[in-house]
């Protein structure tokens, strides 16, 4: 078996490659493909129905649109990781937002300063909940949800009578309004292949070390050939309209370091421990509380630094900022991207690839001008769909495996 | 084990989500806190008047900070010794059902109620009717009931002032035909369908309507995605006006205007409720107008109905009444006109009424001199 995996991509060989593609999507091992299937179908309809949804005007929008709820759901990801819930995490992120509001236009406060405030907010409320958690055994979802209204309230309290809040051009506004001309746009793209060649490098020589099987180098190669053809891709694309946006940058650099710190670290090795079975974590010496209160900080820090980019994006925080169905969005997304909502399964990039797939739905029917009502219905459709294929894989698995 | 577990989970967690959809998504926010307290004295049925105001919710300014303490003011220069029982539903039917009870036991000899469902305050209506409590239909009209008065404002004519004095400016620019985007309020919500249907009333037929949408929750953030796909789809070039139903969504889009690299100020927005926001967007020239509704008088307006049907003295004979049909019967209404605010008319309307003081509005440098050019400072 591994002698053949080793010959060259030859007839026989593709042909197995193919069946095992196969036998991964049915069974969900392939989680990301699926999810990019899915993606090129809803882009293939709608750009059949109006031929500018594919336009990069409209790519470098969905992009722009979808970054705070992806930097939320980032968050998400890492709660979801340990079998928790997070139900604060829209109204921490409006919340943080508007104190960080009010501090640049009521207390004249430097822009970077009052959004640094806001992240530290965010940890500060992630750290509160983490230790009701831990300390008090509460239930993540009751303790998130309490505290959810709690800022709600204080959200009102700190907006005042005046309600909305326009922010002027400053540090916070240009975080989503600053677009890199092309060339710097091209030396990111490198340099995001670069360190996707690294990472995958470095992790076949810690599986090799470690005396597990690892795959033939081509294979690891044509995979960052596909990674590194897809950020090249995505930087001609926005290089044809304004350029590589600062934003974008910031949401895979979080999603690349979350991943690291996930998949590299021992810190993210614990996660995964407490997350498939937290009474073995604990058995086998893991401080588990240790590392669930830390998720919760990062968790609300990310769901903070979302709000500060939906301000940004909308340069005025408001009532609403935080609320409507930005908490629901925030966990779906992953969650159809494959990361379970039970712990121990899961990866940052699915908070990136749900937000695309659920951005892409409402980014194309807003273009068709579609009624809320059709809007509504297909939403719920597409979520419930994704669901279920997710969770029918998983059951094959399952059976494959018992 | 893990799988019973996994569903509880399922199921828990949906069912606070859809909580939470319900609670934060309506039309007009819900929120936290607030609950129903009383000002004034104690006091048995035959002593001072006693009025309940009933409002429906805390998550928008107006109520808590217009609302109720000109409706206060105006009772007490009216009736010195009245005592108000207000209290506050959070945006829950069923709790408005129960303060309407407490009030109705506590003596109250008039109702002002501010439905948060026009429809189920309907029972509300019929209990006070039983104890023979008149009752004043507040700012949204309730249904099918024998309602005695409803103050108002006019509110198909908002979305017509709207309207009008949009196609005022594009008939001013020069660009009569040419084509517009419409964003209305949600879609869940029966003014933001008045506002649509007056605005349409002007608008069809004058300029094509590129692209339309209903913004689920009034929410400015969706407002914002939607002005970014109209722009995708209709062009940077393809509009030359956008009608946005409040101030709002109209933030929204202006934002969506300034991503896509389009200067505000070369397409009108239309807006409503006066919002600071708005207000400071208008003064920079990037919002074309507002609507200003007047809630000191609609509260005062109410507070005399009140008092008068209090004591027994009715209806004063300054106020002049038109119909509204609630589905049951033409209720006696006062439907007062909103007023339409551009840069120029900022200080004589808004600041005039105290609704924003000056120093409020200009609190950035770039404000203080785009002030000056209206005789604001």
């Amino acid at each position: 078996m591994s002698d053949e995996r080793d010959t060259p991509l030859s007839m026989r060989g593709a042909g197995r490659m193919f069946r095992e593609l196969g036998r991964k999507l049915a069974q969900g091992e392939a989680g990301p493909l699926l999810v990019l299937l899915m993606v090129a179908a809803i882009w293939t309809f709608f750009q059949f129905q109006n031929d500018r949804f594919l336009s990069p005007g409209n790519l470098t929008n969905l992009m722009l649109q979808q970054s705070a709820v992806a930097t939320i759901s980032i968050g998400i990801v890492l709660i979801l990781l340990l079998g928790e819930i997070d139900l604060s995490v829209g109204a921490v992120s409006g919340f943080c937002a508007s104190v960080m509001a009010v501090l640049i236009v009521n207390n004249h406060l430097p822009p970077a300063l009052a959004a640094l405030a806001a992240l530290v907010l965010g940890a500060a409320v992630g750290l509160f909940n983490g230790f009701m958690v831990t300390r008090f055994r509460i239930p993540s979802f009751v303790v998130t949800l309490a505290g959810s209204l709690t800022l709600v309230g204080l959200q009102l309290y700190v907006l005042g009578e005046t309600g909305t809040i326009n922010l002027a051009d400053s540090f916070v506004t240009r975080l989503t309004s600053t677009f890199f001309p092309p060339l710097i746009g091209w030396a990111v793209a490198v340099l995001a292949i670069l360190l996707t060649l690294a990472f995958a490098l470095t992790g076949r020589a810690r599986r090799a070390r470690a005396g597990l099987a690892v795959g033939p180098l081509w294979s690891l190669l044509v995979g960052v050939g596909v990674i590194g053809a897809a950020f090249l891709a995505l930087v001609a694309v926005v290089n044809q309209d304004r350029g590589l946006p600062l934003v974008v940058v910031i949401v895979f650099g979080l999603a690349l370091a979350f991943a690291y710190v996930t998949e590299r670290t021992r810190f993210g090795r614990h996660m995964f421990a407490v997350g498939g079975n937290a009474e073995a974590a604990r058995r086998a010496g893991i401080k588990i509380d240790h590392v669930r209160l830390m998720v919760f900080v990062l968790g609300s820090t990310l769901a903070a630094a979302g709000g500060v980019l939906a301000a940004s994006r909308l340069t005025a925080v408001n009532q609403s900022s935080g609320g409507s169905d930005l908490l629901l969005m925030a966990i779906a997304g992953p969650v159809i991207a494959g990361t379970s909502l039970f712990g121990g399964r899961g990866t940052v990039w699915s908070a990136i690839l749900g937000a695309v797939v659920i951005g892409s739905i409402a980014n194309g029917m807003d273009l068709l001008s579609y009624s809320s009502s059709v809007k509504f219905i297909v939403t719920g459709a597409v979520l419930i769909t994704a669901v279920t294929i997710e969770s029918v894989t998983r059951m094959r698995r399952r059976g494959t495996i018992e | 084990m893990h799988g019973r577990r996994a569903l509880r989970w399922f199921g828990a967690t949906a069912l606070v989500v859809s909580m939470l959809m319900v609670l934060t998504g309506c039309s007009t926010p819900a929120s936290t806190g607030g609950g129903a307290t009383t000002t004034g004295t104690a006091g048995g049925s035959t002593g001072p008047l006693k009025i309940a105001l009933l409002l429906p919710e805390t998550k928008t300014a107006r109520y808590e900070t217009q609302d109720r303490p000109l409706f206060e003011a105006k009772v007490k220069e009216l009736a010195p010794d009245a005592q108000i029982l207000y209290s506050n539903a959070n945006q829950d039917s069923a709790q408005q059902q129960s303060q309407a009870d407490a009030a109705l036991t506590n003596g109250a000899q008039v109702l002002v109620l501010d439905p948060v469902d026009s429809a189920a305050a309907a029972s509300i209506v019929t209990k006070a009717k039983a104890k023979n409590v008149p009752v004043i239909s507040y700012d949204r009209l309730i249904l099918n009931a024998d309602v005695d008065y409803y103050v108002s404002f006019d509110n198909e004519q908002v979305g017509k002032l709207q309207g009008q004095a949009l196609l005022d400016k594009i008939t001013k620019d020069g660009n009569l035909g040419k084509t517009i985007v419409m964003i209305n309020g949600a879609p869940t919500d029966n003014n933001a369908k008045l506002f649509k249907a007056g605005a349409h009333s002007v608008l069809d037929g004058k300029v094509k309507i590129g692209a339309e949408y209903d913004t689920p929750d009034w929410s400015p953030d969706k407002a914002q995605t939607e002005m970014d796909q109209a722009i995708t789809k209709l062009g940077k070039t393809g509009f030359v006006a956008v009608y946005c139903a409040n101030d709002g969504t109209a933030g929204g889009a202006i934002a969506a205007m300034k991503g896509a690299g389009i200067d505000p100020k070369t397409r009108p927005v239309t807006g409503q409720d006066a919002e600071l926001a708005g207000i400071q967007r208008i003064l920079l020239g990037e919002q074309y107008m507002t609507i200003y509704k007047a809630i000191k008088q609609e509260a005062s307006t109410a507070a005399e109905l009140a008092v008068g049907l209090g004591k027994g003295t009715g209806v004063p004979s300054s106020m002049t009444l038109s119909k509204v049909n609630n589905g049951k019967i033409d209720v006696p209404s006062v439907l007062l006109t909103p007023v339409p605010v551009t840069a120029d008319t900022i200080k004589s309307t808004v600041v005039a009424d105290g609704f924003w003081t000056t120093q409020q509005i200009l609190n950035t440098p770039a404000l203080v001199a785009a002030g000056k050019l209206v005789g604001l400072q």
